[in-house]
């Protein structure tokens, strides 16, 4: 065994590398249980990645064949297909969900400061691509919402004036979604956005083991000698952790799928007859309200974009020199208020279109919006309060 | 502490309202079975029976391909039966073969109805128990317009055997539930022991330095 590994070593330096990046890598001790989300995120990708492999061999992406493959062949003929299906279709569920509570631990322990903001953009672009890797997954069973959100999806870009007719043409290939579309999201879903994804994740870990993980408490730079190694203690608990996740998850893949496997897509896509109910899934309910609730469509979108785009800013709006939620009663608060108002934003995306609900989203659009506005503004009254 | 209790709060509060408020849960039921047909659909054994109360009155338009059950102007010929020999998956001819190989009749079909009739292979999972039952026994009551016929009007146990055929081809056989619920519990069991030998392990690991890094 130590010839072997003296081989290894002598080639590849692998023992170096885990002992420099596992058990000489310390975390601080006043970690919090919000950092599991991190590792969670990673094993929710790695579970869509393997079960996605198994779907990938017997689905066809062409509109003739897509459902079949979808309902009979892995649903019913394949040997423990309908397992595949399940754990892929509840695990993008889980998926995001993890990766948002991953993002708002981010934001709460201010894990974008100084010297982690490349850490946070790769961070931002893995969201963005999550989004585009949901969105594009969504279209493949080719069932009646499949076709109909997409449809929705396609068309947003043409509210831009001019070019917007032609980005939607280019997302579809045609004036209809059809073969080329579908075959164009197959793709993308199947191997551009995971492998840039399984690139940018590798650097960021590589990031987040290079500058060591946010202090809790905001201490920066903190002892990293002082606190707990790596491996096997943090190891150890989090895959303990991740174990009673995987539990959780398994529970519902096994026993309660329904919320996860719409009725209305198992009817074959039908561009004559829209569903009943088209609406998208929980994890973009907030920026749906926010185009639904603004009665310009334009607007919308661009909201729908700025949200995003000052997500990415977050390391320049916040300058202030102090770190943490825990150290800062002024951004605790509106963190609060941006907590409030994405949940309410969600929870209005479940209810019907009213007037009353067109307001209230308004209301929790701006204050989402006053989130990132003030930013700059606490920013500057603990700056001072500092030099004071 | 508060603040602890306040995010798993937020948390629960979301889920919760997702869960309940599910865009996408079933419909309300705005049907009802009588107890007496529900059991009838529920029941397997009645589902060969509801198998051949459907071949005779409803292929004339519809088809289960899932089932190998096909219509009436399909069944018999040498176009099929050459269509099933060539098919890996046995009596199932898929969507693409079955629709380029008939698409002269689907034509009629279509303009004799307004839209070819669809296959139901999948259909009680799209609209549920209810929805079928008084769909087949008064088509124009739930869905006033439509094309079809009432063929089973006034013989709801017809048609309840006609929905538990329908269920049968929708969801796998209850041996199979049944080897899925165990399957399901000895995974979960193996990651909650697994979870808990992680625990152990790393108790174990501290143990011979004195005690675990939070205990110092």
């Amino acid at each position: 065994m130590e010839k072997i590994l003296n081989f290894l070593e002598s080639r590849t330096k692998v023992i170096t590398f885990w002992k420099e990046y596992m058990i000489g890598y310390k975390v601080p001790r006043e970690l919090t249980f919000p950092y599991v989300f991190g590792i969670l995120s990673l094993i929710m990708y790695l579970v869509q990645l393997t079960s996605g492999m198994v779907l990938v061999m017997y689905y066809k992406p062409t509109t003739q064949m897509a459902f079949d493959t979808v309902n009979f062949l892995i649903e019913k003929y394949v040997p423990f297909g309908w397992f595949f299906r399940n754990l892929h279709a509840a695990g993008a569920n889980f998926f995001m969900a993890v990766v948002y509570m991953h993002i708002l631990t981010g934001i709460y322990y201010n894990a974008y400061k100084r010297p982690r903001e490349i850490t946070w953009i790769l961070g931002w672009l893995l969201y963005v691509l999550l989004i585009l890797e949901t969105v594009s997954g969504y279209v493949l069973p080719w069932g009646q919402l499949s076709y109909w959100a997409t449809v929705v999806t396609t068309e947003m870009p043409t509210a831009f004036p001019k070019i917007g007719e032609f980005i939607s043409l280019w997302m579809k290939g045609g004036y209809e979604l059809g073969d080329i579309a579908l075959g164009r999201f197959y793709s993308s879903h199947t191997v551009i956005y995971p492998v840039v994804m399984g690139v940018i994740i590798i650097l960021h870990l590589l990031l987040v083991r290079i500058n060591g993980i946010s202090h809790p408490e905001g201490i920066e730079p903190y002892d990293k000698e002082s606190g707990y190694p790596f491996f096997p203690y943090v190891l150890l608990k989090e895959a303990g952790i991740a174990m009673f996740f995987m539990a959780i998850f398994l529970t519902f893949v096994f026993f309660y799928m329904h919320p996860f496997k719409s009725p209305d897509n198992f009817e074959p896509a039908n561009p004559l007859r829209t569903p009943p109910h088209v609406a998208p899934e929980w994890y973009l309910l907030l920026y749906y309200e926010v185009f639904r609730s603004v009665p310009n469509k334009l607007l919308g979108v661009i909201l729908f974009g700025l949200i995003l785009f000052l997500l990415l800013l977050m390391p320049l709006l916040d300058f202030s020199p102090k770190r943490s939620a825990r150290k800062r009663p002024l951004f605790f608060a509106l963190f609060v208020v941006f907590l409030i108002s994405a949940i309410s934003l969600t929870v209005l995306g479940t209810l019907k279109p009213t007037p009353k609900n067109a307001y209230l989203g308004m209301f929790f659009t701006f204050l989402l919006l006053l989130f990132f506005i003030s930013l700059p503004i606490i920013s500057l009254i603990e700056r001072r309060e500092k030099n004071a | 502490m508060l603040r602890t209790l306040f995010f798993i709060f937020c948390a629960l509060f979301t889920f919760g309202v997702l869960w309940i408020k599910n865009p996408f849960k079933e419909e309300e039921k705005a049907f009802t079975i009588p107890k007496e047909y529900e059991k009838i659909i529920e029941d397997e054994r009645y589902a060969k029976e509801g198998k051949e109360i459907f071949k005779l009155y409803c292929t004339s338009c519809h088809s289960i391909r899932y089932d190998g059950v096909y219509h009436t102007f399909a069944e018999g010929t040498e176009k099929l039966k050459l269509l099933k020999q060539m098919s890996p998956y046995g009596d199932v001819v898929l969507r693409a073969n079955y629709e380029s190989a008939f698409a002269k009749e689907l034509k009629a079909l279509k303009e004799s109805f307004g839209r070819v009739p669809p296959d139901l292979s999948t259909i009680y999972l799209a609209r549920g128990k209810e929805y079928l039952f008084n769909f087949i026994l008064n088509p124009q009551k739930v869905l006033p317009g439509t094309q079809m016929p009432p063929l089973l009007a006034g013989q709801p146990e017809k048609v309840a055997k006609v929905v538990s055929y329908l269920r049968s081809v929708s969801l796998p056989p209850s041996r199979e539930r049944r080897k899925r619920t165990i399957m399901g519990i000895l995974f979960i069991g193996y990651a909650i022991i697994l979870g808990l030998v992680m625990f152990w392990w790393r108790r174990e690991y501290y143990k011979e330095k004195c005690c675990l890094p939070e205990e110092r």
